[in-house]
Protein backbone atom coordinates (compact mmCIF):
# COMPACT_ATOMS: atom_id res chain seq x y z
CA UNK A 1 0.00 0.00 0.00
CA UNK A 2 1.64 3.24 -1.08
CA UNK A 3 1.06 6.41 0.86
CA UNK A 4 -0.35 8.31 -2.12
CA UNK A 5 -0.44 12.06 -2.24
CA UNK A 6 0.56 13.88 0.93
CA UNK A 7 -0.73 17.41 0.38
CA UNK A 8 -0.01 18.53 3.91
CA UNK A 9 3.64 17.42 3.80
CA UNK A 10 4.29 19.01 0.41
CA UNK A 11 2.56 22.26 1.37
CA UNK A 12 4.48 22.62 4.63
CA UNK A 13 7.77 21.71 2.96
CA UNK A 14 7.28 24.30 0.22
CA UNK A 15 6.46 26.98 2.82
CA UNK A 16 9.57 26.05 4.79
CA UNK A 17 11.61 26.37 1.60
CA UNK A 18 10.36 29.97 1.44
CA UNK A 19 12.00 30.55 4.84
CA UNK A 20 9.03 30.15 7.20
CA UNK A 21 9.52 28.31 10.50
CA UNK A 22 7.79 24.91 10.87
CA UNK A 23 5.19 26.20 13.35
CA UNK A 24 4.11 29.05 11.09
CA UNK A 25 3.90 26.76 8.07
CA UNK A 26 1.68 24.35 9.99
CA UNK A 27 -0.50 27.23 11.24
CA UNK A 28 -1.00 28.43 7.66
CA UNK A 29 -1.92 24.91 6.55
CA UNK A 30 -4.37 24.23 9.37
CA UNK A 31 -7.39 26.41 8.36
CA UNK A 32 -7.26 25.24 4.72
CA UNK A 33 -8.67 21.71 5.10
CA UNK A 34 -11.19 22.94 7.67
CA UNK A 35 -12.50 25.59 5.29
CA UNK A 36 -12.52 23.06 2.47
CA UNK A 37 -14.48 20.64 4.65
CA UNK A 38 -17.11 23.23 5.59
CA UNK A 39 -17.52 24.28 1.96
CA UNK A 40 -17.60 20.64 0.90
CA UNK A 41 -20.22 19.76 3.50
CA UNK A 42 -22.40 22.71 2.50
CA UNK A 43 -22.15 21.91 -1.20
CA UNK A 44 -22.92 18.30 -0.33
CA UNK A 45 -26.07 19.47 1.42
CA UNK A 46 -27.13 21.55 -1.59
CA UNK A 47 -26.63 18.54 -3.85
CA UNK A 48 -28.57 16.32 -1.44
CA UNK A 49 -31.48 18.75 -1.21
CA UNK A 50 -31.61 18.94 -4.99
CA UNK A 51 -31.47 15.14 -5.26
CA UNK A 52 -34.17 14.81 -2.63
CA UNK A 53 -36.46 17.09 -4.61
CA UNK A 54 -35.73 15.53 -7.98
CA UNK A 55 -35.88 11.89 -6.82
CA UNK A 56 -39.01 12.54 -4.76
CA UNK A 57 -40.58 14.09 -7.83
CA UNK A 58 -39.57 11.14 -10.00
CA UNK A 59 -40.94 8.63 -7.49
CA UNK A 60 -44.25 10.49 -7.54
CA UNK A 61 -44.23 10.93 -11.34
CA UNK A 62 -43.70 14.68 -11.16
CA UNK A 63 -40.90 16.75 -12.68
CA UNK A 64 -39.74 18.71 -9.64
CA UNK A 65 -37.75 21.95 -9.77
CA UNK A 66 -37.13 22.72 -13.41
CA UNK A 67 -36.63 26.40 -14.10
CA UNK A 68 -34.40 27.53 -11.19
CA UNK A 69 -31.12 27.02 -13.00
CA UNK A 70 -30.53 24.10 -15.38
CA UNK A 71 -32.70 21.17 -14.17
CA UNK A 72 -33.48 23.21 -11.06
CA UNK A 73 -30.02 22.85 -9.52
CA UNK A 74 -30.30 26.31 -7.99
CA UNK A 75 -33.51 25.44 -6.09
CA UNK A 76 -31.67 24.64 -2.82
CA UNK A 77 -29.66 27.88 -3.19
CA UNK A 78 -32.91 29.78 -3.56
CA UNK A 79 -34.25 27.99 -0.46
CA UNK A 80 -31.18 29.02 1.49
CA UNK A 81 -31.36 32.63 0.33
CA UNK A 82 -35.00 32.80 1.32
CA UNK A 83 -34.22 31.47 4.79
CA UNK A 84 -31.34 33.93 5.25
CA UNK A 85 -33.51 36.95 4.47
CA UNK A 86 -36.49 35.73 6.45
CA UNK A 87 -37.41 37.43 9.72
CA UNK A 88 -35.91 35.68 12.71
CA UNK A 89 -38.76 35.35 15.20
CA UNK A 90 -38.10 34.53 18.85
CA UNK A 91 -41.41 33.74 20.60
CA UNK A 92 -42.19 36.12 23.47
CA UNK A 93 -42.66 33.43 26.12
CA UNK A 94 -39.62 31.39 25.08
CA UNK A 95 -36.21 31.31 26.68
CA UNK A 96 -34.20 33.39 24.18
CA UNK A 97 -30.79 31.99 25.20
CA UNK A 98 -31.66 28.30 25.01
CA UNK A 99 -33.77 28.99 21.93
CA UNK A 100 -30.75 30.42 20.11
CA UNK A 101 -28.28 27.89 21.50
CA UNK A 102 -30.38 24.85 20.50
CA UNK A 103 -29.81 24.88 16.70
CA UNK A 104 -26.14 25.78 17.20
CA UNK A 105 -25.59 22.73 19.40
CA UNK A 106 -27.36 20.59 16.82
CA UNK A 107 -25.22 21.76 13.91
CA UNK A 108 -21.70 22.08 15.32
CA UNK A 109 -21.13 18.39 16.23
CA UNK A 110 -22.27 17.34 12.78
CA UNK A 111 -19.78 19.68 11.11
CA UNK A 112 -17.05 18.55 13.53
CA UNK A 113 -17.69 14.92 12.61
CA UNK A 114 -16.48 15.67 9.08
CA UNK A 115 -12.96 15.83 10.57
CA UNK A 116 -12.73 12.05 10.52
CA UNK A 117 -14.11 11.39 7.02
CA UNK A 118 -11.27 10.22 4.76
CA UNK A 119 -11.38 10.62 0.98
CA UNK A 120 -7.98 9.01 0.46
CA UNK A 121 -4.93 7.79 2.32
CA UNK A 122 -3.98 11.35 3.31
CA UNK A 123 -7.10 13.21 2.21
CA UNK A 124 -8.50 13.58 5.70
CA UNK A 125 -8.66 16.63 7.95
CA UNK A 126 -7.29 14.84 10.99
CA UNK A 127 -6.49 11.16 11.26
CA UNK A 128 -7.62 10.77 14.87
CA UNK A 129 -6.67 7.42 16.36
CA UNK A 130 -10.19 6.86 17.66
CA UNK A 131 -12.02 8.45 14.73
CA UNK A 132 -15.27 6.47 14.74
CA UNK A 133 -15.52 6.76 18.50
CA UNK A 134 -15.19 10.53 18.15
CA UNK A 135 -18.09 10.48 15.69
CA UNK A 136 -20.30 8.44 18.04
CA UNK A 137 -19.42 10.77 20.93
CA UNK A 138 -20.19 13.88 18.87
CA UNK A 139 -23.44 12.50 17.52
CA UNK A 140 -24.74 12.00 21.06
CA UNK A 141 -24.38 15.76 21.67
CA UNK A 142 -27.06 16.45 19.06
CA UNK A 143 -30.10 15.24 21.09
CA UNK A 144 -29.18 17.73 23.82
CA UNK A 145 -29.57 20.54 21.31
CA UNK A 146 -32.86 19.10 20.05
CA UNK A 147 -34.25 18.73 23.56
CA UNK A 148 -33.00 22.23 24.42
CA UNK A 149 -34.74 23.83 21.45
CA UNK A 150 -37.91 21.83 22.06
CA UNK A 151 -37.99 22.87 25.70
CA UNK A 152 -37.05 26.53 25.12
CA UNK A 153 -39.78 27.01 22.50
CA UNK A 154 -42.40 26.85 25.27
CA UNK A 155 -44.74 24.95 22.98
CA UNK A 156 -46.39 21.57 23.56
CA UNK A 157 -45.59 20.25 20.11
CA UNK A 158 -41.98 21.40 20.28
CA UNK A 159 -41.48 19.84 23.70
CA UNK A 160 -43.03 16.57 22.55
CA UNK A 161 -40.86 16.60 19.42
CA UNK A 162 -37.74 17.36 21.43
CA UNK A 163 -38.47 14.56 23.89
CA UNK A 164 -39.12 12.12 21.08
CA UNK A 165 -35.91 13.16 19.32
CA UNK A 166 -33.92 12.61 22.50
CA UNK A 167 -35.54 9.22 23.16
CA UNK A 168 -34.96 8.14 19.58
CA UNK A 169 -31.34 9.25 19.40
CA UNK A 170 -30.47 7.62 22.71
CA UNK A 171 -32.07 4.30 21.85
CA UNK A 172 -30.56 4.06 18.39
CA UNK A 173 -27.10 5.11 19.52
CA UNK A 174 -26.58 1.73 21.19
CA UNK A 175 -27.12 -0.58 18.19
CA UNK A 176 -25.13 1.92 16.11
CA UNK A 177 -22.21 1.78 18.53
CA UNK A 178 -22.39 -2.02 18.72
CA UNK A 179 -22.32 -2.31 14.93
CA UNK A 180 -19.29 -0.03 14.84
CA UNK A 181 -17.70 -2.08 17.62
CA UNK A 182 -17.87 -5.23 15.50
CA UNK A 183 -16.08 -3.36 12.70
CA UNK A 184 -13.50 -1.99 15.09
CA UNK A 185 -12.88 -5.49 16.43
CA UNK A 186 -12.22 -6.78 12.93
CA UNK A 187 -9.98 -3.86 11.98
CA UNK A 188 -8.13 -3.72 15.32
CA UNK A 189 -8.50 0.06 15.12
CA UNK A 190 -11.00 2.86 15.51
CA UNK A 191 -9.28 5.08 12.97
CA UNK A 192 -11.28 5.47 9.77
CA UNK A 193 -8.15 5.31 7.63
CA UNK A 194 -7.13 1.99 9.20
CA UNK A 195 -10.63 0.61 8.75
CA UNK A 196 -10.53 1.37 5.02
CA UNK A 197 -6.97 0.04 4.72
CA UNK A 198 -8.09 -3.22 6.28
CA UNK A 199 -10.73 -3.60 3.54
CA UNK A 200 -8.31 -2.87 0.70
CA UNK A 201 -6.35 -5.29 -1.44
CA UNK A 202 -9.10 -7.54 -2.80
CA UNK A 203 -11.31 -4.94 -4.48
CA UNK A 204 -15.04 -5.36 -4.01
CA UNK A 205 -14.59 -8.77 -2.39
CA UNK A 206 -12.63 -7.33 0.51
CA UNK A 207 -15.30 -4.86 1.60
CA UNK A 208 -16.73 -5.23 5.07
CA UNK A 209 -20.29 -5.61 3.78
CA UNK A 210 -19.56 -9.29 2.96
CA UNK A 211 -18.18 -9.94 6.41
CA UNK A 212 -20.73 -7.81 8.26
CA UNK A 213 -24.03 -7.98 6.34
CA UNK A 214 -26.12 -7.85 9.53
CA UNK A 215 -23.97 -5.07 10.92
CA UNK A 216 -24.43 -3.11 7.69
CA UNK A 217 -28.21 -3.31 7.91
CA UNK A 218 -28.24 -2.43 11.61
CA UNK A 219 -25.91 0.48 11.03
CA UNK A 220 -27.95 1.85 8.14
CA UNK A 221 -31.28 1.53 10.01
CA UNK A 222 -29.80 3.16 13.12
CA UNK A 223 -28.17 5.88 11.02
CA UNK A 224 -31.51 6.67 9.38
CA UNK A 225 -33.05 6.91 12.84
CA UNK A 226 -30.21 9.17 13.99
CA UNK A 227 -30.80 11.49 11.02
CA UNK A 228 -34.57 11.42 11.60
CA UNK A 229 -35.17 10.28 8.05
CA UNK A 230 -38.59 9.22 6.99
CA UNK A 231 -39.42 5.84 8.46
CA UNK A 232 -38.23 7.32 11.74
CA UNK A 233 -39.01 11.01 11.33
CA UNK A 234 -41.66 11.14 14.03
CA UNK A 235 -39.90 13.79 16.16
CA UNK A 236 -40.47 16.23 13.30
CA UNK A 237 -43.66 14.73 11.89
CA UNK A 238 -45.39 17.56 10.06
CA UNK A 239 -48.87 16.08 10.28
CA UNK A 240 -48.81 15.06 13.92
CA UNK A 241 -46.43 17.40 15.72
CA UNK A 242 -46.38 20.39 13.36
CA UNK A 243 -42.69 19.70 12.64
CA UNK A 244 -41.90 18.95 16.30
CA UNK A 245 -39.04 20.90 17.81
CA UNK A 246 -38.81 23.09 14.69
CA UNK A 247 -42.33 24.51 15.09
CA UNK A 248 -41.31 27.89 16.50
CA UNK A 249 -38.19 28.33 14.41
CA UNK A 250 -37.90 30.49 11.31
CA UNK A 251 -35.22 32.16 9.25
CA UNK A 252 -31.61 31.26 9.84
CA UNK A 253 -32.27 29.20 12.98
CA UNK A 254 -34.60 26.94 11.05
CA UNK A 255 -32.00 26.84 8.27
CA UNK A 256 -29.48 25.51 10.79
CA UNK A 257 -31.79 22.60 11.67
CA UNK A 258 -32.44 21.96 8.00
CA UNK A 259 -28.74 22.10 7.17
CA UNK A 260 -27.91 19.94 10.19
CA UNK A 261 -30.30 17.17 9.26
CA UNK A 262 -29.04 16.98 5.68
CA UNK A 263 -25.37 17.16 6.64
CA UNK A 264 -26.07 14.39 9.09
CA UNK A 265 -27.61 12.31 6.32
CA UNK A 266 -24.60 12.82 4.05
CA UNK A 267 -22.25 12.13 6.95
CA UNK A 268 -24.03 8.88 7.82
CA UNK A 269 -23.93 7.82 4.17
CA UNK A 270 -20.20 8.64 4.02
CA UNK A 271 -19.57 6.63 7.17
CA UNK A 272 -21.49 3.64 5.86
CA UNK A 273 -19.38 3.90 2.71
CA UNK A 274 -16.21 4.01 4.79
CA UNK A 275 -17.09 1.32 7.32
CA UNK A 276 -18.82 -1.17 5.04
CA UNK A 277 -18.26 -0.29 1.37
CA UNK A 278 -14.52 0.13 1.33
CA UNK A 279 -14.28 3.91 1.52
CA UNK A 280 -12.18 5.27 -1.32
CA UNK A 281 -11.38 1.81 -2.74
CA UNK A 282 -12.22 1.08 -6.36
CA UNK A 283 -14.18 -2.21 -6.92
CA UNK A 284 -11.07 -3.59 -8.66
CA UNK A 285 -7.82 -3.05 -6.71
CA UNK A 286 -5.99 -0.18 -8.37
CA UNK A 287 -2.54 -1.55 -7.59
CA UNK A 288 -3.41 -4.64 -9.62
CA UNK A 289 -4.51 -2.45 -12.55
CA UNK A 290 -1.24 -0.55 -12.27
CA UNK A 291 0.59 -3.87 -12.37
CA UNK A 292 -1.23 -4.94 -15.57
CA UNK A 293 -0.51 -1.59 -17.22
CA UNK A 294 3.11 -1.65 -16.03
CA UNK A 295 2.70 1.70 -14.24
CA UNK A 296 4.73 2.24 -11.12
CA UNK A 297 2.54 2.99 -8.04
CA UNK A 298 4.80 5.97 -7.31
CA UNK A 299 4.14 7.53 -10.73
CA UNK A 300 2.78 11.08 -10.05
CA UNK A 301 0.10 10.85 -12.76
CA UNK A 302 -1.06 7.52 -11.37
CA UNK A 303 -1.19 9.03 -7.87
CA UNK A 304 -3.30 11.98 -9.00
CA UNK A 305 -5.64 9.60 -10.84
CA UNK A 306 -5.86 7.38 -7.74
CA UNK A 307 -6.61 10.31 -5.46
CA UNK A 308 -9.35 11.76 -7.70
CA UNK A 309 -10.79 8.29 -8.26
CA UNK A 310 -10.79 7.79 -4.48
CA UNK A 311 -12.77 10.99 -3.88
CA UNK A 312 -15.17 10.06 -6.68
CA UNK A 313 -15.66 6.53 -5.33
CA UNK A 314 -16.33 7.76 -1.78
CA UNK A 315 -18.87 10.30 -3.01
CA UNK A 316 -20.48 7.80 -5.39
CA UNK A 317 -20.96 5.25 -2.63
CA UNK A 318 -22.25 7.88 -0.23
CA UNK A 319 -24.70 9.32 -2.74
CA UNK A 320 -25.91 5.86 -3.68
CA UNK A 321 -26.84 5.43 -0.01
CA UNK A 322 -28.47 8.88 0.03
CA UNK A 323 -30.48 7.73 -2.98
CA UNK A 324 -31.68 4.62 -1.15
CA UNK A 325 -32.61 6.80 1.84
CA UNK A 326 -34.72 9.06 -0.38
CA UNK A 327 -36.33 6.06 -2.09
CA UNK A 328 -37.07 4.56 1.34
CA UNK A 329 -38.73 7.83 2.29
CA UNK A 330 -41.40 7.31 -0.37
CA UNK A 331 -41.73 3.59 0.26
CA UNK A 332 -41.98 3.07 3.99
CA UNK A 333 -44.67 4.64 6.17
CA UNK A 334 -43.76 6.49 9.36
CA UNK A 335 -43.60 4.29 12.47
CA UNK A 336 -45.28 5.13 15.76
CA UNK A 337 -43.16 6.06 18.77
CA UNK A 338 -43.84 2.71 20.50
CA UNK A 339 -42.98 0.78 17.33
CA UNK A 340 -39.83 2.83 17.02
CA UNK A 341 -38.66 2.06 20.53
CA UNK A 342 -39.71 -1.59 20.09
CA UNK A 343 -37.59 -1.84 16.96
CA UNK A 344 -34.65 -0.18 18.67
CA UNK A 345 -34.62 -2.03 21.97
CA UNK A 346 -36.25 -5.38 21.17
CA UNK A 347 -34.95 -6.00 17.66
CA UNK A 348 -31.82 -4.05 16.79
CA UNK A 349 -30.16 -4.23 20.20
CA UNK A 350 -30.27 -8.06 20.62
CA UNK A 351 -29.37 -8.61 16.97
CA UNK A 352 -26.43 -6.26 17.16
CA UNK A 353 -25.25 -8.01 20.32
CA UNK A 354 -25.51 -11.38 18.57
CA UNK A 355 -23.66 -9.88 15.61
CA UNK A 356 -20.89 -8.68 17.89
CA UNK A 357 -20.60 -12.10 19.54
CA UNK A 358 -20.62 -13.83 16.16
CA UNK A 359 -17.89 -11.52 14.90
CA UNK A 360 -15.77 -12.24 17.96
CA UNK A 361 -16.25 -15.99 17.51
CA UNK A 362 -15.43 -15.83 13.80
CA UNK A 363 -12.41 -13.68 14.49
CA UNK A 364 -11.04 -16.36 16.82
CA UNK A 365 -11.91 -19.23 14.46
CA UNK A 366 -10.87 -17.67 11.13
CA UNK A 367 -8.33 -14.96 11.93
CA UNK A 368 -7.28 -14.81 8.27
CA UNK A 369 -10.67 -13.63 7.05
CA UNK A 370 -11.86 -11.62 10.03
CA UNK A 371 -8.74 -9.63 10.83
CA UNK A 372 -6.76 -11.63 13.40
CA UNK B 1 -36.77 -25.41 25.07
CA UNK B 2 -38.49 -26.36 21.80
CA UNK B 3 -41.08 -23.69 22.48
CA UNK B 4 -38.39 -21.08 22.81
CA UNK B 5 -36.69 -22.21 19.61
CA UNK B 6 -40.03 -22.07 17.80
CA UNK B 7 -40.52 -18.50 19.03
CA UNK B 8 -37.08 -17.54 17.78
CA UNK B 9 -37.79 -19.21 14.44
CA UNK B 10 -41.10 -17.39 14.05
CA UNK B 11 -39.44 -14.11 14.92
CA UNK B 12 -36.73 -14.60 12.32
CA UNK B 13 -39.35 -15.58 9.75
CA UNK B 14 -41.36 -12.44 10.48
CA UNK B 15 -38.27 -10.26 10.20
CA UNK B 16 -37.47 -11.91 6.86
CA UNK B 17 -40.99 -11.29 5.62
CA UNK B 18 -40.83 -7.64 6.70
CA UNK B 19 -37.59 -7.24 4.76
CA UNK B 20 -39.20 -8.93 1.73
CA UNK B 21 -42.18 -6.56 1.81
CA UNK B 22 -39.97 -3.50 2.16
CA UNK B 23 -37.99 -4.76 -0.83
CA UNK B 24 -41.18 -5.17 -2.85
CA UNK B 25 -42.23 -1.63 -1.90
CA UNK B 26 -38.84 -0.28 -2.93
CA UNK B 27 -39.11 -1.99 -6.30
CA UNK B 28 -42.50 -0.31 -6.83
CA UNK B 29 -41.14 3.17 -6.05
CA UNK B 30 -38.07 2.47 -8.17
CA UNK B 31 -40.27 1.42 -11.07
CA UNK B 32 -42.24 4.66 -10.81
CA UNK B 33 -39.09 6.71 -11.33
CA UNK B 34 -38.82 5.52 -14.94
CA UNK B 35 -42.34 6.61 -15.84
CA UNK B 36 -43.31 9.81 -17.58
CA UNK B 37 -44.61 12.55 -15.24
CA UNK B 38 -48.39 12.60 -15.04
CA UNK B 39 -48.52 16.25 -14.05
CA UNK B 40 -49.85 18.91 -16.43
CA UNK B 41 -47.17 21.58 -16.98
CA UNK B 42 -49.74 24.30 -16.48
CA UNK B 43 -48.90 27.48 -18.35
CA UNK B 44 -47.55 25.46 -21.29
CA UNK B 45 -50.01 22.58 -21.16
CA UNK B 46 -53.66 22.83 -20.20
CA UNK B 47 -56.41 20.30 -19.80
CA UNK B 48 -59.40 20.69 -22.09
CA UNK B 49 -62.34 21.33 -19.74
CA UNK B 50 -65.18 18.85 -20.03
CA UNK B 51 -68.40 19.91 -21.75
CA UNK B 52 -70.15 20.11 -18.38
CA UNK B 53 -67.46 22.33 -16.87
CA UNK B 54 -68.94 25.08 -14.70
CA UNK B 55 -66.70 28.06 -15.24
CA UNK B 56 -67.26 31.80 -15.43
CA UNK B 57 -70.85 32.65 -16.44
CA UNK B 58 -71.60 34.17 -19.82
CA UNK B 59 -74.48 36.64 -20.14
CA UNK B 60 -76.31 37.88 -23.23
CA UNK B 61 -77.68 41.33 -22.55
CA UNK B 62 -80.22 41.44 -25.35
CA UNK B 63 -81.93 38.19 -24.40
CA UNK B 64 -82.52 39.17 -20.77
CA UNK B 65 -86.08 40.07 -19.78
CA UNK B 66 -85.09 41.25 -16.27
CA UNK B 67 -87.35 38.64 -14.65
CA UNK B 68 -84.92 38.25 -11.72
CA UNK B 69 -85.36 34.46 -11.60
CA UNK B 70 -81.56 34.17 -11.45
CA UNK B 71 -81.57 36.30 -8.30
CA UNK B 72 -84.26 34.17 -6.67
CA UNK B 73 -82.64 30.80 -7.39
CA UNK B 74 -79.18 32.01 -6.40
CA UNK B 75 -78.21 30.69 -2.93
CA UNK B 76 -77.04 34.18 -1.95
CA UNK B 77 -79.09 36.36 -4.33
CA UNK B 78 -75.89 37.38 -6.06
CA UNK B 79 -76.79 38.71 -9.56
CA UNK B 80 -77.52 42.42 -9.58
CA UNK B 81 -80.32 43.21 -12.06
CA UNK B 82 -80.81 46.92 -12.61
CA UNK B 83 -83.96 47.60 -14.66
CA UNK B 84 -86.61 50.27 -14.93
CA UNK B 85 -90.21 50.02 -16.08
CA UNK B 86 -90.78 51.47 -19.49
CA UNK B 87 -94.36 52.74 -19.32
CA UNK B 88 -94.57 53.27 -23.12
CA UNK B 89 -93.97 49.58 -24.01
CA UNK B 90 -95.20 48.34 -20.60
CA UNK B 91 -92.07 46.21 -20.35
CA UNK B 92 -89.03 46.11 -18.05
CA UNK B 93 -85.98 47.68 -19.61
CA UNK B 94 -82.67 46.20 -18.40
CA UNK B 95 -80.04 48.82 -17.63
CA UNK B 96 -77.21 46.92 -15.98
CA UNK B 97 -76.49 43.36 -14.96
CA UNK B 98 -73.54 42.13 -12.88
CA UNK B 99 -72.30 39.05 -11.04
CA UNK B 100 -69.45 39.14 -8.51
CA UNK B 101 -67.31 36.03 -9.16
CA UNK B 102 -65.44 36.62 -5.94
CA UNK B 103 -68.64 35.50 -4.16
CA UNK B 104 -70.22 33.19 -6.76
CA UNK B 105 -69.95 29.46 -6.00
CA UNK B 106 -70.54 28.39 -9.62
CA UNK B 107 -73.50 26.20 -8.67
CA UNK B 108 -75.17 26.94 -11.99
CA UNK B 109 -78.68 27.46 -10.61
CA UNK B 110 -79.10 30.76 -12.47
CA UNK B 111 -78.08 29.08 -15.75
CA UNK B 112 -80.50 26.23 -15.05
CA UNK B 113 -83.51 28.43 -14.38
CA UNK B 114 -83.02 31.34 -16.80
CA UNK B 115 -86.22 31.32 -18.90
CA UNK B 116 -84.61 32.91 -21.97
CA UNK B 117 -81.27 31.05 -21.80
CA UNK B 118 -79.38 34.31 -21.63
CA UNK B 119 -77.04 32.86 -18.98
CA UNK B 120 -74.61 30.05 -19.81
CA UNK B 121 -71.52 28.45 -18.37
CA UNK B 122 -68.15 28.91 -20.10
CA UNK B 123 -64.98 26.88 -19.64
CA UNK B 124 -63.00 29.84 -18.30
CA UNK B 125 -61.41 29.19 -14.92
CA UNK B 126 -58.43 31.54 -14.82
CA UNK B 127 -60.05 34.29 -12.78
CA UNK B 128 -57.14 35.44 -10.63
CA UNK B 129 -56.76 39.18 -10.06
CA UNK B 130 -54.75 41.42 -7.77
CA UNK B 131 -57.89 43.13 -6.49
CA UNK B 132 -61.03 41.20 -5.54
CA UNK B 133 -63.26 44.00 -6.83
CA UNK B 134 -62.04 43.26 -10.33
CA UNK B 135 -64.00 40.00 -10.06
CA UNK B 136 -67.26 41.93 -10.04
CA UNK B 137 -68.13 41.47 -13.73
CA UNK B 138 -70.62 43.87 -15.34
CA UNK B 139 -72.72 43.00 -18.38
CA UNK B 140 -69.91 43.92 -20.79
CA UNK B 141 -67.38 41.67 -19.07
CA UNK B 142 -69.97 38.93 -18.73
CA UNK B 143 -70.63 39.11 -22.44
CA UNK B 144 -67.04 38.24 -23.41
CA UNK B 145 -66.29 34.71 -24.56
CA UNK B 146 -63.19 32.95 -23.21
CA UNK B 147 -60.31 31.95 -25.44
CA UNK B 148 -60.42 28.25 -26.20
CA UNK B 149 -57.49 26.15 -24.98
CA UNK B 150 -57.40 24.27 -28.28
CA UNK B 151 -57.05 27.52 -30.25
CA UNK B 152 -54.15 28.92 -28.22
CA UNK B 153 -50.85 28.46 -30.10
CA UNK B 154 -48.87 28.89 -26.85
CA UNK B 155 -50.62 26.00 -25.13
CA UNK B 156 -50.52 22.25 -25.67
CA UNK B 157 -54.08 21.11 -25.01
CA UNK B 158 -54.33 17.83 -23.11
CA UNK B 159 -57.40 15.64 -22.84
CA UNK B 160 -58.74 14.66 -19.46
CA UNK B 161 -58.58 11.03 -18.39
CA UNK B 162 -62.20 10.27 -19.33
CA UNK B 163 -61.63 11.54 -22.86
CA UNK B 164 -58.66 9.29 -23.64
CA UNK B 165 -58.97 6.15 -25.78
CA UNK B 166 -59.56 2.88 -23.97
CA UNK B 167 -56.56 1.72 -21.95
CA UNK B 168 -54.55 4.92 -22.54
CA UNK B 169 -53.46 6.83 -19.44
CA UNK B 170 -51.07 9.36 -20.94
CA UNK B 171 -52.61 12.33 -22.79
CA UNK B 172 -49.29 13.16 -24.52
CA UNK B 173 -48.58 12.16 -28.13
CA UNK B 174 -51.96 10.68 -28.94
CA UNK B 175 -52.35 9.48 -32.54
CA UNK B 176 -54.40 11.87 -34.66
CA UNK B 177 -58.11 11.11 -34.57
CA UNK B 178 -57.89 8.94 -31.47
CA UNK B 179 -61.37 8.67 -30.00
CA UNK B 180 -62.45 8.37 -26.40
CA UNK B 181 -63.71 5.08 -25.08
CA UNK B 182 -67.39 4.40 -25.69
CA UNK B 183 -69.78 6.12 -28.03
CA UNK B 184 -70.12 9.84 -28.61
CA UNK B 185 -73.49 11.41 -27.75
CA UNK B 186 -74.51 11.84 -31.40
CA UNK B 187 -73.63 8.19 -32.08
CA UNK B 188 -75.89 7.11 -29.20
CA UNK B 189 -78.70 9.24 -30.63
CA UNK B 190 -78.19 7.74 -34.10
CA UNK B 191 -78.11 4.21 -32.71
CA UNK B 192 -81.34 4.39 -30.74
CA UNK B 193 -84.54 3.86 -32.83
CA UNK B 194 -86.60 7.01 -33.25
CA UNK B 195 -89.28 7.10 -30.58
CA UNK B 196 -92.81 8.31 -31.18
CA UNK B 197 -93.63 10.97 -28.61
CA UNK B 198 -96.65 9.08 -27.34
CA UNK B 199 -96.19 10.05 -23.68
CA UNK B 200 -96.10 13.74 -24.44
CA UNK B 201 -99.16 13.56 -26.65
CA UNK B 202 -101.14 11.67 -24.05
CA UNK B 203 -100.20 14.27 -21.43
CA UNK B 204 -101.27 17.08 -23.72
CA UNK B 205 -104.63 15.59 -24.57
Amino acid sequence: MNSGIDLQGTFIESLMDLGLPLGAAKAIWMPLPMLLMIIGATVGVLVTVWLERKISAAAQQRIGPEFIGPLGVLAPVADGLKLIFKEDVIPAKSDPWLFTLGPVIVVIPVFLSYLIVPFGQNLIVSNVGMGVFLWIALSSVTPIGLLMSGYASNNKYSLLGGLRAAAQSISYEIPLALAVLAIAMMSNSLSTVDIVDQQSGYGILGWNIWRQPIGFLIFWIAALAECERLPFDLPEAEEELVAGYQTEYSGMKFALFYLGSYINLVLSALLVAILYLGGWEFPIPLDAIAGWLNVSPTNPVFQVVTASLGITMTLLKAYFLVFTAILLRWTVPRVRIDQLLDLGWKFLLPISLVNLLLTAALKISFPAFFGG
Amino acid sequence: MMNFLKQVGDYVKEAGQAAKFIGQGLSVTFDHMKRRPVTVQYPYEKLIPSERFRGRIHFEFDKCIACEVCVRVCPINLPVVDWEFNSATKKKKLKHYSIDFGVCIFCGNCVEYCPTNCLSMTEEYELSTYDRHELNYDNVALGRLPYKVTDDPMVTPLRELAYLPKGVLDPHDLPAGAQRAGLRPEQIVAATPAKTDSTKESNAS
